[in-house]
């Protein structure tokens, strides 16, 4: 394609003149907030790198990194790949697929506030489904899921994982019936098996799709906040508690704005380095048209 | 060149009576792992208050029988302005998703098939704006707004606080997950079409506006609909922004129902079921055209 | 220069003679509010521009006061939680009222809640002024299960029981009805939250801070009252580890405990709660209890200390909390200020439950001393972090001692204090 210099611009445009209307000003604005004690009352004082020191030397912030990372490492792989699972499953040629893959999308569009009332019926201790079953099959104790320091964090998961799959599902479902269908030919033709079609066929013409997939359900994953908030609250005592959820508490029921500031901003940057990396080896294995 | 035969559909030919039950088998069982929790919510709302944590758990909607079955959805409408609700959060809704569709279009397709400076900066700071948590800059927004926005706009007779447009107008320009996902989908377009394209003095626009987008409708529909839900649902800056009752969203409406005090459970779950009913709606009525997008936009 | 701006003054005095007044509401008000408004203006010959507020709850609220704060466009009349009163006052953006409730309050003190004005004082919570009107009380009190209690042949709680007492029925209430080692039903519930722990603090004549309330260190008394607490749970087992009730949103209204300490706000949530026949009665007296200490604060409006018009904003706030604001303007679960209306038939609803709602009023005179400090939030606070709650539920839970809660709980809040008081 031949183009002037500026055309690229042109299509930019919308999308720059919303970035510095809208997102440079909060974005720079919290960013010099990160230097600064502010609780919103009075103007913000300046305390250089206070902040970024006291998160650092902070026993909680440290725990609450912990949580954060083992939150993306498992809730990550597993929204892809039940995503896909999803997508495979609606993916079929069958009288009211559609009707299937309305309910699969269900999760995505749900209120959370509302049906956390239900998860956390789930996940009770005494009184919960999962818990009678337990006690049904034998278990004379069974976890108190919810208020356990070692399982409140993957409940999180398990209820994100279920909200969140919805998504990765519809794109990876637009990105299969994107596959022009020669290409299965062909390969039948060589004899391949259904498992051979699959492995390389599908994946390897769904792996632009799933690097946007994987990115953004790592964004995601470095963004949750709801789920926490309507089941645990972070608790107990901080064992659920991820990044996003400890900013919005500082910010909005503390209302420490510069401190916060200065968690979203390591949260930033620890997303940015693993997003990098992963861009880093997008060419490995991604299979693109160029 | 591609057409309707060419769309890959697996297992076609199957069909197999024993294969197709334990295909359907496996749908139903997934379909209600997924259904679970919300088909229980619907059910709770037809039990009486003092049923809903009454333990054992009743499976019975003991409020179909009574008097009053639909009592607290009619509620919803006659005394909490619901449907003014509905009708604000769709005019959100939709704006803010059309807009996604045209600006992250054109932005994708300048990030995947046009080269120029700062392409890969300019990227990579829309993607930050994904990650940057909403708390941190929903506070200096709200300040920009009140000190910058509002008053500029006042002199001129509209309004920024107190109106919709805080909740379309960002999200209109700005749609970082939008642009990616259409840029992977504009890398997956074989180069070989816009050649054609370039070699009959087609435009870069042209392009754009003839292959690219068309290719990537079910890539737009998905968009659309993913705005559309983002925007349904955007709670923290309604709840900044938005004053009258009557320009309120139905996540307001549905956060009104909870407050430090009490939560009136019977009427948030009515809220909620009302408030994903149009979403399940919209859903069902555009995800065809995802599927069917491939199959009707063959480029001739 | 300056005869202009006489001129100016004096025009814009004769092109609007009333003055105008900015209020933004609160999250509590409904839509009765704007009709409350109406009857203030023509009252008082203001004109008062009402901008309700959309958010749930105070945290919301703060945060559009902050934003505003900062902007430099308060309203000159806004809503204000016993929880922040003393960081805004603190912060210069509360106009000092105590002059102005002197002169026109004070008078007719007889016709105001006036135990309630306390949490509107500041620094001092006796002594201080008053940066904020109380338009509301709101108190902690003990509701039971009257079925409970007939089933197990007892007495209903007294107004004079005792730890002892509530302990012996408590015991009688708890039981495992199919013998399996699972009881289910339990003389009383609670947890680390603010409203239930400081409850039996103050009625052990006990105290979370020290004297100039900017540390957290509770005395011999408050102590006793958390480890009574515990050995309810952990020792008598007559109340449930939170652990064994979490997901369940309230085992009162589940009919799982018999008695529950909690706010007065709780008691439309148990109205609600089809076939539960309850009542309310006072806090039970601790061994080192000296009076009876009602543990509640206020819901307030203030005036901001930037207002152009800082009379006109008084009358305002006067009108919302005074007589005009009746209980269709209100609701019935917090008591209104103005005590004609807090004595009227139609706040204490004779027909509905408790049969005994007049106690509300009583136990309200007994209004005492509150926790509340800048950073309460996050020190004491509503959810389980690190803070006083979180650490005193892990002990409830068997997890750790009372002791090395409250050793946790002293750390993380005078932490947080320093940050105010350094």
């Amino acid at each position: 394609m031949r183009y002037k210099a500026y055309i690229p611009y042109l299509f930019l445009l919308p999308t720059l003149l919303g970035l510095v209307l809208f997102s440079l000003g909060p974005t720079v604005a919290s960013f010099l907030l990160s230097f600064t004690e502010w609780r919103g009352t009075v103007l913000p004082q300046f305390i250089g790198l206070g902040n970024y020191r006291e998160l650092l030397s902070s026993r909680i912030f440290w725990q609450v990194l912990r949580n954060t990372l083992a939150y993306v490492a498992i809730y990550t792989p597993a929204t892809v790949a039940v995503g896909l699972g999803l997508a495979l499953l609606v993916n079929q040629k069958l009288k009211y697929i559609a009707f299937f893959r309305g309910i699969y999308y269900l999760p995505a569009i749900t209120s959370m506030v509302a049906v956390a009332l239900v998860w956390n019926w789930i996940f009770a201790s005494r009184y919960g489904l999962i818990n009678y079953i337990l006690r049904t099959l034998g278990s004379s104790r069974p976890p108190n899921w919810l208020a356990d320091r070692d399982t409140a964090l993957y409940v999180l998961v398990i209820v994100s994982v279920w909200k969140s799959a919805g998504l990765p599902m519809m794109v990876f479902l637009a990105g299969l019936q994107g596959i022009p269908k020669n290409l299965y030919e062909a390969a039948r033709v060589d004899g391949a098996t259904r498992w051979h079609q699959f492995w390389y066929v599908t994946l390897p013409m769904l792996t632009p799709i799933t690097f946007f997939v994987l990115i953004v359900t790592l964004f995601d994953a470095f963004r949750t906040f709801e789920v926490t908030f309507v089941m645990t609250q972070g608790g107990p005592l901080n064992a659920s508690t991820t990044l996003p959820y400890y900013i919005y508490q500082n910010a909005f029921e503390f209302f420490r704005y510069g401190f916060s500031s200065a968690a979203a901003y390591l949260l930033l940057l620890v997303a940015l380095i693993i997003t990098f990396i992963n861009f880093r080896f997008r060419s490995r294995w991604v299979h693109t048209n160029n | 060149m591609r057409s309707q035969s060419d769309i890959y559909v697996p297992h076609r030919h199957t069909k197999q009576p024993i294969k197709l039950v334990l295909q359907y088998a496996l749908l139903a069982i997934v379909a209600f792992l997924m259904a679970f929790p919300f088909l229980w919510m619907v059910l709770t709302t037809f039990k009486t208050s003092g049923n809903i944590f009454r333990l054992p758990p009743s499976l019975i909607p003991d409020k179909l029988f009574g008097e009053d079955p639909f009592g607290n959805y009619r509620l919803l409408f006659s005394d909490y302005n619901f449907l003014r609700y509905a009708l604000n959060t769709f005019v959100v809704a939709t704006l803010a998703a059309l807009g996604q569709i045209i600006t992250c279009s054109l932005a994708a397709f300048a990030f995947a098939r046009l080269t120029f400076k700062g392409s890969r900066v300019i990227f990579g700071l829309l993607l930050a704006t994904l990650v940057l948590p909403i708390e941190v800059t929903i506070v200096p927004e709200y300040l920009i707004a009140l000190l910058v926005y509002e008053p500029a706009l006042q002199a001129i007779g509209l309004r920024w606080i107190d109106s919709l447009a805080p909740l379309i107008v960002p999200s209109f320009f700005v749609g970082a997950t939008g642009t990616f996902l259409l840029r992977e989908f504009f890398s997956t377009i074989p180069r070989d079409l816009e050649e054609a394209a370039v070699i009959d003095g087609a435009s870069v626009f042209a392009i754009y506006r003839r292959i690219f987008l068309p290719l990537a409708t079910p890539a737009l529909i998905t968009l659309f609909l993913l705005a559309f839900i983002t925007n349904w649902n955007d709670l923290l800056r309604a709840v900044l922004y938005i004053k009258s009752p009557n320009l309120r969203t139905l996540p307001i409406g549905l956060a009104l129902f909870q407050d430090e005090y009490a939560t009136q459970w019977d009427l948030l779950l009515a809220g909620s079921v009302v408030t994903i009913l149009p979403l399940i709606i919209v859903y069902i009525f555009m995800q065809k055209y995802i599927v069917e997008g491939i199959a009707t936009t063959g480029i001739k | 220069m300056k005869q202009l701006v006489v001129a100016m003054v004096i025009l814009g005095g004769l092109v609007s003679a009333q003055s105008s007044v900015d209020y933004l509401g609160s999250w509590s008000l409904n839509e009765a509010e704007a009709e409350l408004i109406e009857v203030c203006e023509r009252q008082l010959d203001i004109t008062v521009n009402y901008t309700p507020f959309s958010g749930s709850g105070v945290a919301d609220l703060m945060t559009e006061l902050r934003g505003l704060a900062t902007a430099r466009r308060l309203p000159d009349v806004f809503w204000m939680s016993s929880g922040f009163v003393d960081e805004f006052a603190a912060d210069g953006l509360l106009y000092n009222l105590q002059p102005l409730v002197d002169r026109d309050v004070m008078p007719e003190a007889e016709s105001w809640n006036t135990g309630a004005f306390d949490a509107a004082r500041t620094p001092n919570k006796t002594t201080g002024d008053m940066h904020a009107f109380p338009v509301y009380f709101v108190e902690t009190i003990m509701y039971y299960n009257k079925d409970m209690f007939d089933e197990a042949g007892l007495d209903y709680p007294t107004a004079t029981w005792t730890w002892d007492d509530f302990l012996s029925a408590a015991q009688a209430l708890t039981k495992d009805d199919n013998d399996d080692g699972l009881i289910d039903q339990y003389g009383y519930y609670g947890f680390g939250r603010y409203a239930h722990v400081e409850s039996w603090v103050y009625q052990n004549g006990g105290e979370l801070l020290n004297a100039a309330r900017d540390s957290f260190e509770p005395n011999e008394q408050a102590i006793e009252a958390i480890n009574f607490m515990n050995a309810l749970i952990n020792e008598h087992q007559v109340a449930p580890q939170p652990a064994e009730m979490a997901g369940l949103d309230n085992p009162f209204h589940a009919g799982l405990a018999a008695m529950w300490i909690d706010g007065s706000w709780a008691m439309n949530g148990n109205r609600d709660i089809e076939g539960l026949n309850f009542g309310i009665s006072a806090i039970p007296r601790g061994p080192s209890w000296q009076e009876d200490i009602a543990y509640g604060w206020s819901d307030m409006v203030a005036v901001s200390a930037t207002s152009d018009d800082p009379e006109a904003a008084w009358d305002l706030v006067q009108c919302l909390a005074g007589p005009e604001r009746t209980v269709a303007r209100s609701g019935t679960s917090s008591i209104p200020i103005w005590r004609a209306i807090a004595n009227s038939e139609a706040w204490l609803e004779p027909d509905q439950l408790p049969d005994n709602k007049a106690f509300l009023l009583e136990w309200a005179d007994n209004a005492g001393p509150n926790s509340f400090t800048p950073g309460w939030g996050e020190w004491r606070g509503y959810v389980g972090g690190a803070g006083l709650q979180g650490q005193l539920d892990e002990a409830f839970n068997g997890n750790q001692t009372v002791e090395e809660a409250l050793a946790a709980a002293t750390d993380v809040a005078n932490t947080v204090l320093a940050r105010f008081y350094r």
